[in-house]
């Protein structure tokens, strides 16, 4: 309706002659009214160059903080730039707009296993996930069923204790003959524990499995996983896998799997996490009945 | 994770039911009349009737989510193991539907 | 030496029964529930009818397999969930003999309503 502009200076300047209190009013209206048009297209201008961002709304919490020991929300509108990823969009938050926007992160490759959170309702590499296949406003939560020290950092505490109970080492009491001959694997004994080396110790499986979230003493996914990638290796001898295996068929242990598969789901590194536990739980059946 | 919280709510449903089941078939232990009777004066009531097509649907999905979770255990179709949920809810569905008029019938 | 022994208890017994009394139940729950819902009918049931299945001896030995093994199962599943839950220590093991006495007096409840039925002595 643009053309109201120019009829409204045409009808003021005929208005200077001859101004009745009716027409005064009516001039007054259509003033106001094409103020507001012009007010709305601004608006629609803005949104259109916002479209360029992206709207994340962060978990914030800080009990050292007054005013933010309650637990709250903020929204940050970051400059989308194509390619860009959670954590690129975190940093630039906490780089431009609040550098007190607490999370941890590294090697921004998927390798370390830092940026692990809760982005829209479920567990996330940071570094790993593309702002664009996320829905908008994209939420960020720490990791569900651990404690928040702050923002978006928990407390891994627990996860680092359920890892080193199940020993995460080599160990083996059958070294080779010669004193400079290698201890060899076979190419398809590593093939067979290839996926279960890759864990980051990220603790996204964790934090997914009820049970876990349930049971404080379930050793959880990533332990027993870390058990099947030593279990497993062909190098470790017979004794060392029946100790391997008496730390796991312990009754908080594989038995406290229900095949959920949430950590399978999750996983950024894309283990079969399930697959191996079940494989224990059948090493640990057999294990047992052989005793007969 | 919905398929273990299904899995997990009929299993409790079905203890329920397994524990008050046993209890109405003991009357049988006071004798002919007062079994028969109890039995149907339930049976003629809708409520129990549309309960019973409730315990039908939860101890089917029990059933097949139950061979579902056989066949992981046994590392068996790993791959199509979330397809075999949805699987087994839609057949739940299609069997306690087919089944109800036979539930409600005779009332 | 002794804890070799020990492992067989932990846990992995409970584990591999619940998986093969699941494989018992899935085929006689559903011939259960399709004799008495599809084949007869639960509203038509007397005193008598169940009486004549029950004096069969096989059938007799099924029923009362068949509640030994959904106690079992059920009251497993039950108690697991629980762990799962988070129960632990005193409160764990009352609730397991809780559980056991709880299994007990369903399983003895169930033989003498067969036996009701079956005319055998012990009721």
């Amino acid at each position: 309706m643009s053309t109201q502009t120019p009829d409204t200076k045409e009808e003021t300047e005929e208005s200077t002659t001859s101004t009745s209190p009716a027409q005064a009013r009516r001039m007054e209206k259509k003033r106001r009214r094409a103020e507001e048009r012009a007010e709305e297209a601004q608006a629609e201008a803005e949104a259109e160059a916002e479209e360029d961002t992206y709207h994340l709304k962060v978990f914030r919490y800080d009990p050292e903080v007054a005013g933010k020991q309650e637990p709250r929300f903020d929204d940050f509108h970051v400059p989308f730039e194509p390619g860009m990823t959670v954590l690129d969009a975190l940093i630039y938050a906490r780089d431009n707009y609040d550098p007190s926007l607490t999370f941890r992160h590294s090697c921004r490759q998927a390798v370390c296993g830092s940026d692990a959170m809760f982005v829209n309702g479920s567990q996330k590499l940071c570094c790993k996930t593309q702002l664009s296949d996320l829905q908008e406003p994209v939420r960020v939560e720490p990791l569900p069923h651990q404690e928040v020290v702050k923002d978006l950092v928990v407390d891994m505490q627990h996860f680092y204790e359920q890892m080193e109970a199940v020993e995460p080492y080599f160990q083996t009491d059958e070294l080779p003959e010669g004193e400079l001959e290698e201890q060899r694997q076979t190419r398809e004994n590593r093939e067979k524990i290839k996926m279960s080396t890759r864990c980051i110790w990220c603790g996204a499986c964790m934090s997914s499995c009820n049970i876990a979230a349930g049971d404080n003493q379930y050793l959880g996914p990533a332990a027993l996983n870390k058990a099947y990638r030593f279990y497993m290796d062909e190098r470790e001898g017979e004794d060392v896998q029946q100790h391997r295996l008496e730390i796991i068929e312990q009754e908080h242990g594989v038995w406290r799997c229900q095949t959920q598969f949430s950590c399978t789901e999750v996983c950024p590194k894309d283990i079969p996490l399930t697959e191996h536990i079940q494989e224990l739980k059948r090493e640990a059946v057999k294990s047992n009945l052989k005793f007969w | 994770m919905w398929a273990w919280i299904f899995h997990k709510f009929t299993g409790w449903v079905l203890v329920g039911y397994l524990f008050t089941h046993i209890s109405v078939l003991s009357t049988a232990l006071s004798g002919d009349a007062a079994y028969t009777a109890t039995i149907r004066t339930l049976e003629g009531l809708l409520l129990v009737r549309i309960l019973e097509v409730g315990l039908l649907a939860v101890a089917v999905f029990h059933i097949l989510n139950g061979i579902r979770l056989l066949m992981v255990d046994l590392g068996l179709g790993l791959e199509t193991q979330d397809r075999s949920f949805y699987a087994s809810l839609v057949l739940t569905g299609a069997i306690v539907v087919a089944s109800v008029p036979t539930f409600l019938g005779g009332l | 030496m002794a804890e070799q022994y020990s492992s067989f208890q932990r846990g992995g017994t409970r584990w591999l029964l619940q998986r093969v009394t699941a494989a018992f139940l899935v085929v006689v729950l559903a011939f259960h529930f399709f004799l008495l819902h599809f084949v007869n009918h639960a509203y038509e049931v007397t005193f008598a009818q169940s009486a004549f299945r029950m004096e069969q001896l096989s059938y007799y030995s099924l029923m009362i397999l068949f509640l030994v093994t959904a106690t079992f199962h059920g009251v497993n599943g039950v108690y697991n969930a629980l762990v799962n839950q988070g129960l632990e220590g005193p409160q764990k093991t009352a609730v397991k003999w809780v559980l056991i006495v709880g299994s007990v007096i369903l399983v003895v409840q169930g033989i003498r309503t067969a036996n009701a039925w079956a005319g055998y002595g012990f009721i």
